[in-house]
């Protein structure tokens, strides 16, 4: 008689219905343990106020006409005034440079095909877009300024569409397109002597956002091989340039950034010859950029520091020579490794350009900062300017730190 | 016969150009001359600048009158002080407003970042959007908000008043504070107090030492603490019995006159309150992402065997996560200190007379160059002090711990 002995396991019963699903959730992640269902109940009354007293606040009780009267001022400043280029338009020299970056933007776009640069050159171009649409009357906001403003979208699709079907455009050429982008703004922005329609404005009326972005670029840009520099000197054998470089970053990171600004002002006309460049802004770039490479060879050194030696060993044992070692071995290596400090360093360096008040630069705080004190009817609503002017910096200081996020994911730092 | 070898077989040594050691001094050579002479150019022009225009130079201003009020002072001070005492009382009040802000920032740092790696989804949330967002605006505009928020309170005459003691207005906080009687029993006392809290941490550690060798139930937390208040109460008893009252009296604030002005107790002023919020929420999301970096870097076979020992949450993070941490939070948090500490300058904006704000209203009656070595000197002082504090304590703990 033959048995069948063959085992025939039950079917698995699904999990308790109180394990998985919304309840399952809830259980694991807001009511583990006694303690955390109150903390749960008090986090959630607490955010639920929160947000009931804040969204009504916001909806109901605030009155945003501060922020409307400032408006085109935030991004500006005051440099389409009639103080600033009297008898003619300036407004559309900042935006043809919008429309060049835009365009820009485009092109990485189409010659990476990187999700990433999609993502910016689409949020740039659409908001740029959509501030077209602003409900300005149109004697505040004219119709050619709408219209500069909407052409950054073909301006996006042009610069994409030259990347994608022609050869033109590599990444290297993106590059170099940029710096000259960058100095092609800077000589609208400034003007040119002579040439009719570009007449020159002061630097003492740009201002606004445009400002905090103008130094930031220029700091960002130039702080990082500085830094390098300074971290490779800090490190090097040679004791007369080591010392120099102890010294220069020290006495950087030794006084807050404000103090810098404001003797900068004081001492660089007694220091310099009086042909020396002593703008504001000038004078404001160059501060910030030393001080946040002096942070930056900080953060660099320790990630050349956190280097295995044998690195750099085998790069010699392979018979390259000392440059060769520290440019191509070490310091992708340590930089890749630092990612997240540089990146925490260039926020700070977007952030420290509010400082500029100190020397009298209107930059997007402080032109926040004169009008409640030169219009007290302003007084009671200067909360709602500063938190606009937060969120516009919160916009921007964010999205840095989403790309380094992104930067990091793509280079696998950590999983090596 | 004797043939010359050829020429180009006869080793001539490492031409100068490529030679390493050779370059190398070249170089620094090159770069100290170019640094000494650019610093040399610099004071050449300055000493020019200060001839032709008739600029005063030199430190002898430092013992002339002041004659400038200073808003917020912590040591005695009239304009009538030199400028030495000036700088001296602006030094003081930005070590002030950075001690009570980094001890602030660092408990409520802990605190939100301990939220953060929370199991509870909701409040690990609520700890990531407050990182967010204080961390990523600039601490200026902050400063400015906590400003504007703080004008908008009432004037001290129509000020809320908390509980009849706590008063909130425009001009700060007041609260009951303790006033002492005398300035000898006071201090005896002070010092007494101080005594008796070391010798209740040190029977708490005998005792937990104790506990930890014997195994027998010690209470050390309770005997330290009786220890201490059983002392503490004594010599006030002492004190009080030897000089007829007792050294402190509680002070509460009452309102005088007819604009309201509070006197007595303790006035938190407006701008220290202001600085010192906008310093301390900025820094703690700093000090908050170190903490979580710090406990992620405990290995998770630490913490499994904590729990498999039976010890309870809150025990595995105090026991063994936390000073585990603690070796890699020790240095970053050492620099956000100094950092707290450099934007305590943006006291200006707020109206507190801090280190920065009083030497810039100093270069317009003193030589700026000398007021900028000296606040140089001055930063460079506090920050070294951190440094040691700092490194003092990692030292300490690295070295009991491993």
């Amino acid at each position: 008689m033959a048995v069948n002995l063959e085992y025939t396991p039950a079917e698995p019963l699904p999990p308790p219905r109180s394990e998985i699903g919304a309840i399952g959730w809830a259980r694991a992640n807001l009511f583990s343990a006694w303690y955390n269902g109150v903390l749960t109940v008090v986090a959630a009354l607490v955010s639920i106020l929160v947000l009931w007293f804040g969204l009504k606040w916001v909806f109901i009780a605030a009155d945003w006409t501060v922020v409307v009267e400032l408006g085109g001022r935030f991004i500006l400043g005051q440099y389409n005034t009639e103080a600033a280029c009297p008898g003619q338009n300036c407004f559309w020299r900042p935006q043809v440079s919008l429309l060049l970056v835009t365009a820009l933007l485009g092109m990485a776009w189409g010659t990476s095909g990187n999700p990433m640069a999609r993502t910016i050159a689409l949020l740039v171009g659409g908001v740029a877009a959509a501030l077209a649409f602003l409900p300005y009357r149109l004697e505040t906001m004219g119709l050619d300024v709408r219209l500069l403003l909407l052409a950054n979208l073909p301006a996006l699709a042009a610069g994409w569409a030259l990347a994608r079907y022609t050869s033109l455009i590599t990444l290297g050429r993106v590059v170099m397109l940029g710096v000259a982008v960058f100095v092609i703004t800077l000589a609208l922005l400034r003007g040119l002597p002579g040439v009719p329609g570009l007449m020159p404005v002061s630097v003492i009326h740009w201002g606004g956002l445009m400002l905090n972005l103008l130094l930031a670029v220029a700091g960002i840009t130039l702080s990082l091989p500085i830094g390098i520099g300074l971290a490779l000197g800090r490190r090097s054998r040679l004791p007369v340039l080591k010392i120099l470089c102890v010294v220069f970053i020290e006495v950087f990171r030794g006084v807050p950034l404000i103090t810098l600004l404001f003797m900068s002002k004081v001492l660089v006309p007694l220091a310099f010859p009086d042909n020396f460049p002593q703008e504001p802004l000038f004078l404001a770039g160059v501060v910030i950029t030393l001080f946040s490479a002096a942070y930056m060879a900080e953060n660099i050194r320790g990630g050349l520091q956190a280097l295995h030696p044998g690195q750099a060993e085998a790069a010699r044992a392979l018979g390259l020579p000392g440059w060769q070692t520290t440019l191509l071995i070490s310091l992708p290596q340590a930089i890749r490794n630092v990612i997240p400090a540089i990146v925490g360093q260039f926020i700070a360096l977007f952030k420290d350009t509010s400082l500029v008040y100190i020397i009298a630069m209107q930059d997007l705080v402080n032109i926040g900062k004169v009008f409640i004190q030169g219009n007290t009817e302003y007084l009671d609503h200067a909360r709602e300017l500063f938190i606009f002017v937060a969120v516009v910096f919160w916009i921007f200081t964010y999205g840095m730190s989403w790309v380094s996020d992104r930067i990091e994911r793509n280079l696998g730092v950590g999983e090596r | 016969m004797i043939t010359q070898p050829p020429r180009a077989l006869t080793y001539q040594g490492i031409p100068v150009w490529r030679h390493a050691q050779i370059i190398q001094w070249a170089a620094q050579i090159v770069s100290a001359t170019v640094a000494v002479a650019l610093v040399l150019w610099l004071f050449a022009n300055i000493g020019n600048a200060i001839q032709e225009r008739e600029i005063p130079y030199g430190f002898s201003f430092l013992s002339r009158e002041y004659q400038t009020p200073i808003g917020e002072h912590f040591i005695p001070y009239e304009s009538s002080d030199t400028f030495l005492y000036a700088f001296t009382v602006a030094v003081t009040n930005t070590v002030v407003v950075s001690v009570i802000g980094v001890i602030l920032a660092t408990l409520l740092g802990i605190f939100i970042g301990v939220a953060r790696l929370s199991t509870n989804w909701i409040v690990a949330k609520l700890a990531m959007v407050y990182i967010d967002f204080f961390r990523n605006v600039p601490l200026l505009v902050q400063l400015l908000f906590w400003f504007y928020i703080m004008l908008a309170l009432p004037p001290p005459r129509e000020g809320y008043v908390i509980g009849g003691q706590l008063y909130v207005n425009n001009a700060g906080i007041s609260l009951p504070w303790a006033s002492a009687t005398g300035l000898a029993p006071a201090l005896v006392w002070t010092l007494l107090a101080v005594a008796a809290v070391v010798a209740g941490a040190l029977i708490h550690r005998r005792l937990t030492r104790r506990e930890i060798r014997t195994g027998q139930a010690s209470y050390p937390l309770l005997a330290g603490c009786a220890a201490a208040l059983l002392i503490g109460v004594v010599s006030w008893l002492v004190v009080s019995a030897a000089t007829g009252e007792a050294p402190f009296l509680a002070s509460s604030p009452e309102p005088q006159g007819r604009f309201g002005r509070l006197t007595g107790g303790y006035t938190v002023r407006a701008g220290l309150l202001v600085l010192l919020i906008g310093l301390v929420m900025y820094t703690a999301s700093f000090i908050a992402e170190i903490v979580r970096a710090g406990i992620q870097s405990v290995g998770r076979g630490q913490i499994e065997a904590a729990r498999a020992l039976g010890l309870s949450q809150l025990n595995t993070l105090r026991q063994v996560t936390f000073p585990q941490a603690l070796r890699v939070i020790i240095p970053p948090l050492i620099s956000q200190c100094l950092n707290l500490t450099k934007n305590s300058s943006l006291g200006a904006v707020v109206g507190y007379t801090d280190l920065t704000n009083v030497a810039i209203t100093m270069t317009q009656t003193a030589p700026a160059v000398s007021i900028f070595i000296l606040i140089m000197v001055a930063y460079l002082a506090i920050s070294l002090t951190w440094s040691l504090v700092g490194n003092l304590y990692n030292w300490r703990i690295g070295t009991s711990s491993r």
